[in-house]
């Protein structure tokens, strides 16, 4: 109720309101006040007067500036390319045209250099201050190394895949070959005997191959292996060592570049299957559904 | 006499190894064993004070730390606080003999905004920075000498509108290093990229490998959008206001208010299920169906449990 009686209460304002608007002549037509639009400022000539009033005439060698158009490729050809918020949302296209034309400047650039007779590289055995420190840099190189040996790493696994999974086709095959010899041979030794065969061929082949079995292992035989989820409580609660302050951060943890937190990985419980397709232990189901079920019985 | 002479031999020689030298290529690299020129005309005296206000986050001081590594004519101010008036600055860069100034302003510690002023005179403009990417992240692979002087790239954009070439011109009075400028090394190995796109300024900064044009980028990367330019330093009338510009704070009520949508439906549901479902339609006796059993073959729901078959 309160609701209605405030929207009742905004409706009669804005009543008052267009009664207002309409007294002073605002309303129009289509009975709505007209906004005025916003106005923005763009004072051309002031800008043009502040830009000749602070604009340093200094050659170019103490400014090093240069304007390149990165849709120009170097050839001059035009490059074909879109031009607005399109290139701003795909990041490989924007970085590539931010460095098309930071390639076109420095090219340019050294190049009017050389020619203001002003060496710009650096001798090899000079040393100074970097922008990054040496350590950033090695931090840098591992972080590379450790991306790519990722990537190599992912493109084994990729061709294990392969390899299984035609292995697997493989496997059928040869069990649907086992499967129709089987077929054929039966057919064999119906034939015989009713009569319509002399000779069973396939018992010489048999022989001539040597059937062979390897004899069943016995179960005591067989060696115990713990399972995962005990092999991990064995690893955490058994035998000696400092168990408190096992999860805290240490210098070495919080300097590892190559592993980040992921919850799927370490915070899983060990042993037990993840992903959407293991199914549950069926539950205990609640005190009602079972007093239901048991009057059922009865 | 003879001295004269001579000296005056050596300049002949001088010409001639002048007009051999333009005939022959220069050699990009320095000689480790040339003796370092004496910077003595260093001219330019462009300093550009690098500060902030209290309450930047910890990625725009990294930002503004770079900056001050990558810019050898800057100096640098302790943190301002909030509450003083923006024009106090100008006084601070006076006394650090600056006439340019970069100064983060924070904001509700997430917004930042950067100022970038010429300064007892002006202009100064206003920018929101988006998009940070401190030279400390490990992705950008590239390193540069600390005082190397940069090459400055602008976009073609930048000749284009009034606006965009007073700030083509205060980038370059602001990010150029000074030739000669004591702190500065004599090499060339790294370019400042400004751009526009989207209506406003992206920052890069990248190696250069090898003289051929082949670039590794060293950081940071952020993108400037103008918000309004004053005629004065850190004040004035207005030259220009940005129509394009949406504050953060309106962003994120935008965002918000899309999220808020969801709840507001699922009311308005619950509220015209409620004026649709009246309860009572009828009045019925309650006591009518008193005698009525249902054969427990036909019970549903809540009924099944009321009678059972006996087994015979």
């Amino acid at each position: 109720m309160s609701d209605n009686e405030s929207s009742d209460a905004e409706s009669i304002d804005s009543d008052t309101e267009l009664q207002r608007a309409f007294a002073s002549g605002h309303l129009k037509p289509g009975l709505n006040v007209e906004v005025a639009p916003k106005l923005y400022i763009n004072n051309v000539a002031a800008m043009k007067h502040k830009l000749e009033e602070f604009k340093q005439h200094l050659e170019w060698i103490e400014r090093l500036d240069l304007t390149n158009d990165p849709t120009q490729t170097p050839g001059g050809n035009q490059a074909t390319e879109e031009q607005g918020d399109s290139v701003a949302d795909d990041d490989f296209k924007r970085e590539m045209k931010f460095y098309r034309q930071a390639q076109d400047t420095a090219l340019e650039g050294i190049a009017k250099l050389h020619k203001l007779n002003i060496k710009t590289r650096r001798p090899e055995d000079y040393f100074a201050e970097m922008a990054k420190s040496d350590d950033h840099m090695k931090k840098v190189r591992e972080k590379l190394l450790e991306r790519q040996l990722a990537m190599e790493r992912s493109e084994k696994a990729k061709k294990l895949r392969d390899l299984r999974k035609y292995g697997r086709k493989v496997q059928q095959d040869v069990l649907q070959k086992r499967q129709k010899e089987k077929k054929e041979m039966l057919d064999a030794v119906k034939k015989f005997r009713k009569g319509q065969k002399d000779k069973l061929e396939f018992l010489n082949s048999l022989k001539s191959n040597g059937m062979k079995q390897k004899p069943r292992q016995k179960k005591g035989d067989r060696k115990h292996v713990p399972n995962k989820r005990r092999d991990f409580k064995n690893k955490k609660f058994g035998f000696g060592g400092q168990k408190k302050r096992g999860k805290y951060n240490s210098s070495g943890s919080s300097a590892d570049m190559r592993k980040t937190f992921s919850i799927a990985v370490n915070q899983k419980q060990q042993g037990k299957k993840k992903g959407k397709n293991y199914k549950h232990k069926p539950s205990r189901p609640g005190k009602a559904k079972r007093q239901k079920m048991k009057n059922r019985k009865r | 006499m003879g001295k004269r002479k001579r000296a005056r031999e050596s300049d002949k020689n001088n010409e001639k190894e002048n007009v051999s030298k333009e005939i022959e290529t220069l050699p990009a690299t320095v000689y480790s064993d040339e003796p370092p020129k004496k910077q003595t005309k260093w001219t330019n005296k462009e300093r550009v004070l690098i500060f902030s206000s209290r309450g930047i986050s910890f990625r725009a001081r990294h930002l503004m730390i770079d900056l001050r590594t990558l810019m050898p004519h800057s100096k640098s101010e302790s943190k301002m606080d909030r509450k003083d008036k923006l024009f106090v600055i100008n006084e601070m860069c006076e006394m650090k003999n600056c006439n340019k100034c970069l100064f983060f302003e924070g904001k509700k510690k997430q917004d930042l905004y950067l100022w970038a002023s010429n300064c007892p005179r002006g202009p100064s403009v206003k920018f929101l920075v988006e998009n940070v990417h401190t030279m400390s992240e490990l992705k950008m692979t590239g390193n540069c000498l600390k005082a190397s002087r940069p090459l400055l790239s602008f976009d073609p954009t930048f000749d284009k509108e009034m606006h965009w070439s007073l700030l083509k011109e205060l980038f370059i009075q602001t990010f150029s290093t000074p030739n000669h400028h004591p702190k500065s090394q004599p090499f060339f190995d790294h370019v400042f990229t400004f751009s526009i796109l989207d209506n406003r300024i992206w920052f890069r900064n990248y190696q250069i490998l090898e003289e051929d044009g082949s670039l590794v980028e060293i950081g940071p990367r952020f993108v400037l959008n103008p918000i309004r330019m004053f005629e004065g330093s850190f004040g004035g009338t207005t030259l220009y206001v940005n129509p394009h510009y949406i504050s953060p704070n309106e962003h994120r009520r935008v965002l918000k208010a899309k999220v808020a949508q969801k709840y507001i439906n699922r009311v308005h549901v619950k509220k015209s299920l409620e004026t649709r479902n009246t309860g009572q339609s009828y009045i019925l006796d309650p006591t009518d169906d008193v005698f009525v059993t249902i054969r427990p073959e036909e019970a549903t729901g809540a009924a099944k449990n009321t009678f059972y078959r006996k087994a015979d």
